[in-house]
Parts: structure tokens; C-alpha cells; sequence
């Protein structure tokens, strides 16, 4: 029973296999494609007296710049808020990297935010930021004048609190996944380029960030991805709202399937985005194994 | 300067900036507890109130006991009987939390044993979780409708078990990994089968880690919303569901109890959450990242 022995036994995988794919997958892309060609709305009667429409749903979809803006903002909340997570994990995790009094705390503390509920971080944030909530308080003690900015009525503010919300959420992540790698450092080379009289930032640059780049990049793909589906906080936070500023590409989805009962509209969407996000998951897997198999030889000599 | 205040200096600067972040994390966490054990007059006063006036336990108890203490808001929210939904979500997240890891236990075995995975096909397992699931939401609940398994248990615990398989997959192999496979030859020459082996020799060893692998996934089950708001109507509705209901349709968000109802929701994932931390990244990596 050695591990390479493998190809004896592939076949036992099968029935986990087929049977989702058969059942599962293979149902739900059928429906995709029956409903993106057909026109029916939840109004209608019985879905498969549906009209054919050929490829109509997708010309209205690819022509719909709702739906184009949808997907960019979804690209930039997902950017955005994966680079800040990144930023502030990072630092985090580098001034924890070695022990003090309180790590133990700060650590559990920390990780805190992840652990809660998506839908009622959404609504918690919800209220902090209304108008007559503590965040406008504060600014204005700040200030030392009367601030009643409405958060969730401005395009831009709207915008950057989606973004905080997913970035309060999700920095926990980033931060354990750079503390594991950070820790998990092996220490020679350190000590040999200190040895050397390289310099702390020197070490920093040419060695610490280097070794750290396989965590670094799953953390970033993993952190991208997620947030490219995120759908109950910023659902619960404005509700894609003021007009459509911060509707995100779910949120969309959601509004076209739940509150215009488009289904077949929705349909075509969501083949389009699968077919895209598809391919970006395809390719980040890619990288993935690559880092993997990085990450490792990076820790192969320090355990 | 010296080294030593060189040392001071650096202390005072990481324990500035981990206090301010401290602050961000603590504060809507610190702002939630208070509105929760607050008056209903109070959950929309400017200035807003910091610390409850008097302290009260009605919003706990409207929340989850259903008992209608402030009658003033009794029409704008559909009060249902939480306890059903509590019940339901238990069932739900215990079920397809117990199945899922069963089968990814058994799955990663193979995979770490006999190879019945290669890297690549283990890689593509992720795919199942990355896609978003709004995208497969809408096929799913035509699909569900057309077999009648809309507002049903299994529906549910099926999307559950299938989307939490990578996760306990990956992170039941990276324990499995870790049992020296002499341990293993030793019991097969005693003459004990494969699932014996499994269940006798392998499985005692990671207990803690398989049992830190239930409790990541029921993290995950339990706070799911959108699968769950999709295919339930009231049979099935879960704790995440009925946590999105406290919204008067005139007076906004009835704060008090929906912050009573999202820190009940919420407390058992941080008690667990603290209790696993130390498995936590691999969980959120998928087993990719030791610590």
C-alpha cells in the first residue's frame, strides 16, 4: 500500500463522482441553458412551455449595462478590499510574528470578526453607519462640529463601506495565513544574512518576502475569489443601493432573479458569469499548485 | 539611543497600532452587545446611546422566546417561533456537517493512501467552492422545484454537504498526512481491512483533528444565508433566515432584536472558533497551510 500505487484504486473515486455530477451538476447546467434560451418569468405557467428565444437572453444581458457595471464594481470591491485585507493581515501578523505579552489575546481577539455571521456583520455595520449612528457621532466629537453625512446615500461612501465591511470581515484570514507563514519561517537564512550585516529591511525584502510569497498569493487568490461572490453583507448593508452604486455582480443576480423574477434573464447572467469566473478559477488554480508545491519546499527543511 | 529604549520604542509602536485595530475589530462587536440589552426608545435616539439605559433583556426575549413584551412593534415583523428555526438550523448544519466530513474523511484516505486523487484533481475539487453561489442559486431552485425538494431538508443538506466537501477533504487529508503510514503497515500485518485500519488505527490518532474539521464546517453550515433564503419558504427557514426578518417595513431594522437574535446566532461560532484556533488556517486554506 504504498502511495504510488494509485492507479489500481482510481476507480473507487468514481461513485463519488458521478454521483453529484449526474444528479447535481449536470441538472443545474441543463436548466441554465434551457432557461438562458428560453423566455419565462416566475409569472408564467409551467416552465417547460416556455417560449425558445434562442440566444436573445444573452444579447439582453451582454447589452444590459447594468449588469456591465455590476460586474466592474464587483472586480474593484473585490481588488480593493483583497489588497487592503492583505495590508492590514500583513502588518498585523509581521508585529505578532515573534512572542510578547498579550499575543495569546490580540491573536483571539483578532480572529473574532470571521467567525461571525456574514448576514448580521451586514446588519450590524448597517447600524453603525446609518445616519444617526455612532460612526457620525464620533466624527463629529472629531471635528467639533454636528456631522450627519448619510453613508448609504452617497455613491462613493456607499461604496467605501461595502469595501471596510468585507475588509473587517476577512482581514482575520489573511492575518492567520501570514502568521502561519511567518512563523513557520525557516530561521537560518535570517540569521545568516544578520550574520552577514545585512540590514533589517534588506532582510526583509530579499528574504522574508520572497520565502513568504506562496502564502502570500493563496492568501490573495482564496481573498479574491470569495469576495468576487460576497452576497449577504453587502445584501444586508445597502441592498445594492443608492440607484445601483454598489451593486456588486451577486447582488445584481440576485435583484434580476428575486425582485424583477426575470428567470430567464438571470439565467443567461449567470451562465455568462459562471462561464468567466470559471476561467479565472481555472487559472488561479494553476497558480495555486504552483505556490503548493512552493510552499512545500519551503517548509520541508524547517519542520 | 540605546538598545533598550530602541526596544521600548518598538513596543510602543506595535502595541499602538494592535490597539487601534483592536478598537475597529472590538467596536461594532461592543456597539451589537449594547443595542441588543437596549429599550426600543433608545434604538434610534441622536445622539445615540452608548450604554443602555436601563439595561434590559426584552429584546433576548422577544428574539427567542417569542414573547411580545413591546406591542408597539408587533406589526411591522412577522414574529415566527424562533426555537423552530434554531431547531432547524442544528439539524441542517449538524447533518450535512456530519456527512460532509464523513465523505471527505474517506475521500482523503484514498487520496493520501492509495492516490486515488491526483494533485490536480484534488485542485480541481476547489472548484466546487469557488464558483459563487449566487451563480448556481437560480438553476438550483428550478431544479429543486421541479423534484419537489423546495423547503426540504435533504435539498438543503445535499447543496450543504457538496459545497462544504472540499473543505473537509483537504483538511481531513492534511491530518491524515501527518499518521506515519508504518503505523498502518503494522495493522495490516495483523490482518486487519482497509476500513478497520481506518477506523481503528488512523482514525484514533486524528481525532482532534477530525473533530476541529467538524466543527470548522459547522462554522461554515451554520452561518450560511443565501442557498438557505433561496430554497426554504417556512419549513426549513434557519436562524440566518429568520435573522434577516427583523426589518419593520416602516420604522426600519427593529435593532434590538435583531441584535438579540444575531448574538445568539453568533456566540456558539466564536466559542468554537476560540476552541479550534489553532486549526483555523488550515480550515480557511483548505488544508494547504499548516501551523
Amino acid at each position: 500500500m504504498a502511495r504510488g500505487q494509485g492507479r489500481r484504486y482510481k476507480w473507487t473515486i468514481l461513485p463519488v463522482v458521478a454521483v453529484p455530477v449526474l444528479f447535481l451538476a449536470a441538472p443545474i447546467i441543463f436548466f441554465q441553458i434551457y432557461f438562458s434560451l428560453h423566455q419565462w418569468t416566475a409569472y408564467l405557467g409551467d416552465w417547460w412551455e416556455a417560449e425558445f428565444v434562442g440566444l436573445e437572453n444573452f444579447a439582453d444581458v451582454l447589452g444590459d449595462e447594468r449588469f456591465h457595471w455590476s460586474l466592474v464594481r464587483s472586480l474593484i470591491f473585490a481588488g480593493a478590499s483583497t489588497v487592503l485585507c492583505l495590508l492590514i493581515g500583513f502588518t498585523l501578523a509581521y508585529l505578532m510574528r515573534e512572542p510578547f505579552r498579550g499575543r495569546g489575546l490580540f491573536y483571539l481577539l483578532f480572529i473574532t470578526p470571521m467567525l461571525i455571521v456574514p448576514i448580521a456583520i451586514g446588519y450590524n455595520f448597517e447600524m453603525l453607519l446609518v445616519e444617526k449612528g455612532p460612526l457620525n457621532q464620533m466624527l463629529g466629537w472629531i471635528t467639533g462640529q454636528e456631522i450627519r453625512v448619510s453613508w448609504f446615500a452617497q455613491p462613493i461612501p456607499a461604496f467605501l463601506s461595502i469595501i471596510f465591511i468585507e475588509v473587517w470581515n476577512w482581514t482575520p484570514f489573511v492575518f492567520i495565513l501570514m502568521l502561519a507563514g511567518l512563523s513557520g519561517m525557516p530561521r537560518e537564512p535570517i540569521e545568516a544574512a544578520r550574520v552577514l550585516g545585512a540590514s533589517p529591511l534588506q532582510i526583509f525584502f530579499q528574504i522574508q518576502l520572497p520565502l513568504l510569497r506562496p502564502v502570500i498569493v493563496l492568501a490573495l487568490i482564496l481573498r479574491f475569489l470569495e469576495a468576487l461572490g460576497e452576497y449577504p453583507k453587502v445584501w444586508a448593508l445597502t441592498r445594492g443601493g443608492p440607484g445601483s452604486y454598489t451593486e456588486t455582480m451577486p447582488v445584481y443576480l440576485y435583484i434580476t432573479s428575486w425582485q424583477h423574477f426575470n428567470i430567464s434573464k438571470a439565467a443567461a447572467m449567470s451562465y455568462l458569469v459562471l462561464i468567466i469566473v470559471a476561467a479565472i478559477v481555472y487559472l488561479c488554480i494553476r497558480i495555486l499548485l504552483r505556490e503548493k508545491r512552493a510552499l512545500e519546499a519551503l517548509y520541508r527543511p524547517s519542520s | 539611543m540605546t538598545r533598550r529604549t530602541r526596544r521600548k520604542l518598538a513596543d510602543v509602536a506595535r502595541y499602538t497600532i494592535l490597539g487601534l485595530w483592536l478598537v475597529v475589530v472590538l467596536f461594532p462587536l461592543f456597539w451589537s452587545v449594547m443595542t441588543s440589552l437596549k429599550p426600543p426608545y433608545e434604538w434610534f435616539t441622536w445622539p445615540p446611546t452608548w450604554i443602555p439605559n436601563p439595561f434590559t433583556l426584552n429584546n433576548y426575549r422577544v428574539a427567542w422566546f417569542g414573547e411580545l413584551l413591546d406591542t408597539q412593534y408587533v406589526q411591522s415583523a412577522s414574529i415566527q417561533t424562533p426555537f423552530h428555526a434554531l431547531v432547524n438550523s442544528l439539524f441542517i448544519a449538524g447533518v450535512s456537517t456530519a456527512l460532509s466530513v464523513a465523505l471527505g474523511l474517506l475521500l482523503a484516505y484514498g487520496a493520501s493512501r492509495y492516490g486515488i486523487l491526483s494533485e490536480r484533481a484534488l485542485f480541481r475539487f476547489l472548484m466546487l467552492r469557488m464558483i459563487p453561489p449566487i451563480v448556481v442559486a437560480v438553476p438550483i431552485l428550478l431544479y429543486y422545484a421541479t423534484l419537489g425538494l423546495l423547503d426540504s431538508y435533504v435539498g438543503l443538506i445535499v447543496i450543504y454537504v457538496v459545497s462544504t466537501l472540499p473543505y473537509s477533504l483537504w483538511m481531513t487529508k492534511s491530518f491524515i498526512d501527518e499518521v506515519p503510514i508504518e503505523v498502518e503497515q503494522a495493522a495490516e500485518l495483523f490482518g486487519a481491512s482497509r476500513l478497520r485500519t481506518l477506523w481503528e488505527v488512523v482514525l484514533p490518532l486524528i481525532r482532534s483533528g477530525v473533530v476541529a474539521t467538524f466543527l470548522f464546517i459547522l462554522i461554515l453550515t451554520w452561518s450560511e444565508y443565501l442557498m438557505a433564503v433561496t430554497l426554504s419558504a417556512t419549513k426549513i427557514s434557519t436562524l440566518p433566515v429568520q435573522l434577516s426578518k427583523y426589518e419593520g417595513a416602516t420604522e426600519g431594522r427593529l435593532y434590538g432584536w435583531q441584535q438579540a437574535m444575531s448574538i445568539g446566532v453568533t456566540l456558539p461560532l466564536i466559542a468554537i472558533g476560540y476552541a479550534i484556533h489553532r486549526h483555523l488556517v488550515r480550515g480557511f486554506s483548505f488544508g494547504m497551510l499548516k501551523r
